[in-house]
């Protein structure tokens, strides 16, 4: 008995035809793709379902492509299970992906019984069976049969229901039970996420001629549209914002260069005034350069930045020392046993505390202790009290991570434990340290709960905070030099809190401005992962060869 | 610094992770190794009792190293059982023996580095020059300069070649570069350079590292970072050298190196080296020392006389590879 035949079919090394094949799917992934991706545009209203496109609305063209990624990879099942192009297709579709397809035809037969023929009592039975079927049909049939044919099936059913305007522009539909309305700038593009996702996968495996590539193609595209999808949806949020807030947060930005005097000085010896002209450059931006008040041309949110950098500074300073200093004695001096347990699962539930409750706790014990009045101090440690439980946790999971062959080789050469965690540990640490102070002053700058319980005072103030007064100077008294103060303790206004502000004062005449201060707000909290991410890279590099 | 009895305390409080991964491979050796020593042996070792003759090596001059009646126990695993031995100076000392014969631990009770590992407890005595170093009142880091150690896989720290050599000199307060010292024109930037160049050069690593001392030491090969650490190791002028399987981690041409380095260490320096090669041994050491099963020694004396002329039955089987 030779080994060729321990298998029914055997493969060829050199598949022949499959260049059609590949051809006409691959054309198939592709529009399935960009029906995926004309549906994120759509639902987010970059491309609204009743605009035309060349003379066709953007409904139609949607169910166009659909009904032909639904048709071609029918069209390619069948003409496999004919043999007419060589596949390695398996004896079943697979578990998992009839369970999946079964899902989706429960909820077809669902849809179609209960609201388009009004079977208010039988259609859980027709669900199931409709789901029963297909399920049944991708797992029994042959792969190539199977899979292309029920889920095909489904992406022609959901083309169709498109291009036929049953579900269209003008669609409305109101769910018995539930008091949402969909409408079908909605319903539309919801169709073809899923079905265009649905037909990339099909189309996908069929790409890679069924069988352990096809599984292995479809899987790729399935995940790879999945990120694709997730990155759409990250850059939508954002554009979003950044387009609407473009407008009022540049609004009267002017600059120029001209010549005029840069400094001066008054020499001694010859008792008049030198004075140095050269080209100073003017710039003036209203909207971070002014506050908001009735005198104020353009009014502006630069009290709210102020307030926002001095509050995630503060914090900051307060929480990061303490964390790092807490995780260093949690993972290098504390014995591993019930109280470091105990720590750890504390500053969890710290971390997943709500930042309200945070607020009320800086309202009633640290503001009528800091000068009974709401002030940037209050703030600032209130917002270190989150941050806290996070740099606590990722300074422990990158301090753990260090190699305690660095620990080892130092205790050898005598190096005590604290020169050791202090030269070695601890930059060997910083990048994760950093990476978690990033991720909490993304979540603090942008916390307005705790800000206007403890921060703020109503209405918000105009003016900058003033938090540094005075200047670096010399005076003829003891001690010969003054330093600029600190004055934490006084309200200031910050950007989300502004933003909620304007908001609760209506958003009629204010849209633009909230949106403006929303991108402000954004690019803000940019910056400062910008600083967290530059010295990620700095501290990374002095560890890398 | 008066950190003897301290330092121990706190190295007794080390966390269980650091101490589990201390002495993973030979705590999980010593588990089996002393079950099975109760009542049977390795596959393949014949039982045969030890006589004190085998392990009795005389040698002129006073002993470098000193241990007597020396158990070590892992929690309830004994993983040395009363090991006796005079280790000579300026020498190269082997110590052979199948996995898990507690070779390691008895090299890292050498310079107290079990202490460092929670559920070890030492018994027994080691003199350094006739001082004991298991008593109260012993300075921890004193103890580990004189006695410094190489460990199995190269771990240089991930700094610049030069950071790391000058990392225990520095960290001893012997070197000073930093700012202060700068202001106060106390700068020992040329000491350092001096001091890294001779460990370099004693390591024989100089020449191939001389035109890029400030690079990260991660960057170089496999070789070059344990004759690093053995620079390092160098560099706070040890009297004796502990090194635990140092090529075993090195292909034939980096093994060769280090050999080499080894037998010209050992002019100046005490050198006591854990290897599971018997070639190697054979090749580089003065003296060699058998563990078998049990963390038992079971014979100790010149390399000659064990490899042609073994006393124990299973120390021939052992170095002929009848088993282990």
């Amino acid at each position: 008995m030779s080994l060729g035949t321990r298998f029914d079919s055997t493969g060829t090394l050199v598949e022949e035809g499959s260049v059609t094949r590949e051809a006409v799917s691959g054309g198939l992934v592709a529009l399935a793709f960009a029906s995926f991706v004309l549906g994120v545009l759509s639902l987010f209203q970059y491309l609204p379902v009743d605009a035309t496109v060349g003379g066709v609305t953007v409904s139609t063209v949607l169910g166009g492509g659909l009904t032909l990624v639904g048709m071609g990879t029918v069209a390619l099942g069948l003409a496999s299970y004919a043999g007419r192009f060589e596949t390695s297709p398996g004896h079943t579709g697979g578990l998992a992906s009839a369970v999946f397809i079964g899902l989706l035809w429960f909820a077809v037969g669902g849809l179609v019984t209960s609201q388009t023929l009004g079977l208010s009592r039988l259609w859980p039975v027709l669900a199931l069976l409709s789901g029963g079927v297909a399920a049944g049909v991708a797992l029994v049939a042959r792969e190539d049969l199977g899979v292309t044919l029920s889920a095909g099936l489904f992406v022609l059913l959901s083309g169709l229901v498109v291009v036929t305007g049953v579900v269209g522009p003008g669609w409305r539909w109101d769910p018995n039970g539930f008091s949402i309305v969909a409408t079908g700038t909605v319903g539309v593009p919801v169709i073809a996420l899923f079905a265009g996702l649905v037909g990339a996968w099909v189309a996908a495996r069929v790409y890679g001629g069924f069988g352990a590539q096809g599984r292995q193609t479809g899987a790729y595209v399935l995940v790879g549209t999945n990120a694709a999808g997730m990155l759409a949806l990250l850059v939508a949020v954002v554009s979003f914002i950044a387009i609407r807030g473009w407008g009022p947060m540049t609004e009267g930005i002017r600059y120029g260069l001209y010549w005029g005097p840069v400094t001066w000085f008054n020499p001694p010896v010859l008792d008049s005034w030198v004075i140095v002209e050269g080209p100073i450059v003017w710039f003036y931006w209203p909207f971070v350069m002014e506050g908001y008040g009735l005198n104020i041309p353009i009014d502006g949110v630069l009290p709210a930045i102020a307030g926002t950098f001095w509050l995630v500074v503060g914090a900051i300073a307060f929480a990061v020392p303490l964390g790092v200093g807490a995780a260093v004695f949690l993972t290098e001096y504390a014995e591993q046993g019930r109280f470091t347990f105990l720590v750890e699962i504390s500053t969890n539930g710290l971390w997943s505390t709500p930042s309200i409750v945070y607020g009320l706790f800086g309202l009633a014990f640290l503001v009528p202790r800091l000068g009974n009045t709401p002030s940037l101090l209050s703030g600032q440690l209130v917002l270190g009290f989150m941050l806290l439980p996070l740099v606590v946790i990722t300074s422990r999971e990158s301090l753990k991570s260090v190699p305690d062959e660095y620990r080892d080789a130092s205790a050898a050469l005598g190096v005590s434990r604290w020169e050791t965690i202090k030269s070695v540990v601890l930059p060997a640490a910083m990048p994760g340290v950093v990476t978690g102070v990033i991720l909490g002053v993304g979540r603090i700058a942008g916390e307005t709960a705790p800000i206007l319980l403890v921060t703020t005072s109503s209405p918000f103030s105009a003016d900058v905070a003033g938090v540094v007064q005075g200047g670096f100077g010399f005076v003829s008294s003891f001690p010969f030099v003054t330093v600029p103060t600190l004055d934490l303790v006084q309200s200031s206004n910050a950007l989300p809190y502004q933003l909620f502000a304007i908001i609760g004062a209506g958003l009629g005449e204010n849209l633009d401005f909230a949106w403006g201060t929303a991108l402000v707000l954004l690019l803000v909290v940019m910056s400062f992962y910008a600083v967290g991410i530059a010295s990620r890279v700095y501290f990374r590099r002095k560890l890398e060869a | 610094m008066s950190e003897s009895g301290v330092t121990q305390s706190q190295d007794d409080a080390q966390s269980t992770t650091d101490s589990a991964a201390d002495a993973t491979t030979d705590v999980a050796g010593a588990t089996t190794a002393s079950r099975d020593a109760a009542d049977q042996t390795t596959a393949g070792e014949t039982d045969e009792q030890l006589r004190e003759e085998w392990t009795n090596y005389q040698f002129e001059g006073d002993p470098k190293l000193s241990v007597e009646d020396l158990d070590v126990y892992y929690g309830d695993d004994h993983a040395i059982q009363s090991v006796s031995m005079d280790i000579p100076r300026n020498s190269v000392t082997a110590l052979i023996g199948p996995s898990g014969c507690g070779k390691s631990t008895f090299l890292r009770s050498l310079n107290r580095m079990n202490d460092r590992i929670n559920s070890a407890r030492v018994d027994g005595s080691v003199q350094l020059d006739g001082e004991e170093i298991y008593q109260d009142g012993v300075d921890l880091v004193e103890l580990r300069k004189r006695v410094g150690m190489v460990f199995q896989a190269p771990n240089p720290f991930p700094k610049s070649i030069r950071d790391n050599v000058a990392y225990g000199p520095r960290k001893h307060g012997e070197l000073r570069t930093g700012l202060v010292a700068r202001l106060l024109g106390r700068d020992d930037t040329d000491e350092e350079d001096e001091l890294v160049e001779r460990s370099l050069r004693q390591a024989a690593l100089y020449e191939e590292v001389s035109d890029r001392l400030d690079d990260n030491a991660l960057g170089l090969s496999g070789g070059q970072q344990q004759r690093l650490c053995i620079a390092r190791c160098l560099a706070v002028d040890p009297e004796v050298i502990l090194m635990d399987e140092p090529a075993s981690a090195l292909d034939p041409i980096a093994t060769s190196k280090i050999e080499d380095l080894i037998e010209d260490l050992a002019e100046d320096y005490t050198v006591v080296v854990v290897t599971h090669n018997m070639q190697q041994a054979a090749r580089i050491s003065d003296q060699t020392a058998v563990f078998l099963t049990g963390g038992e020694l079971v014979e100790y004396d010149d390399t000659d006389e064990i490899f042609e002329n073994p006393e124990s039955q299973r120390v021939e089987d052992y170095i002929t590879g009848k088993f282990g």
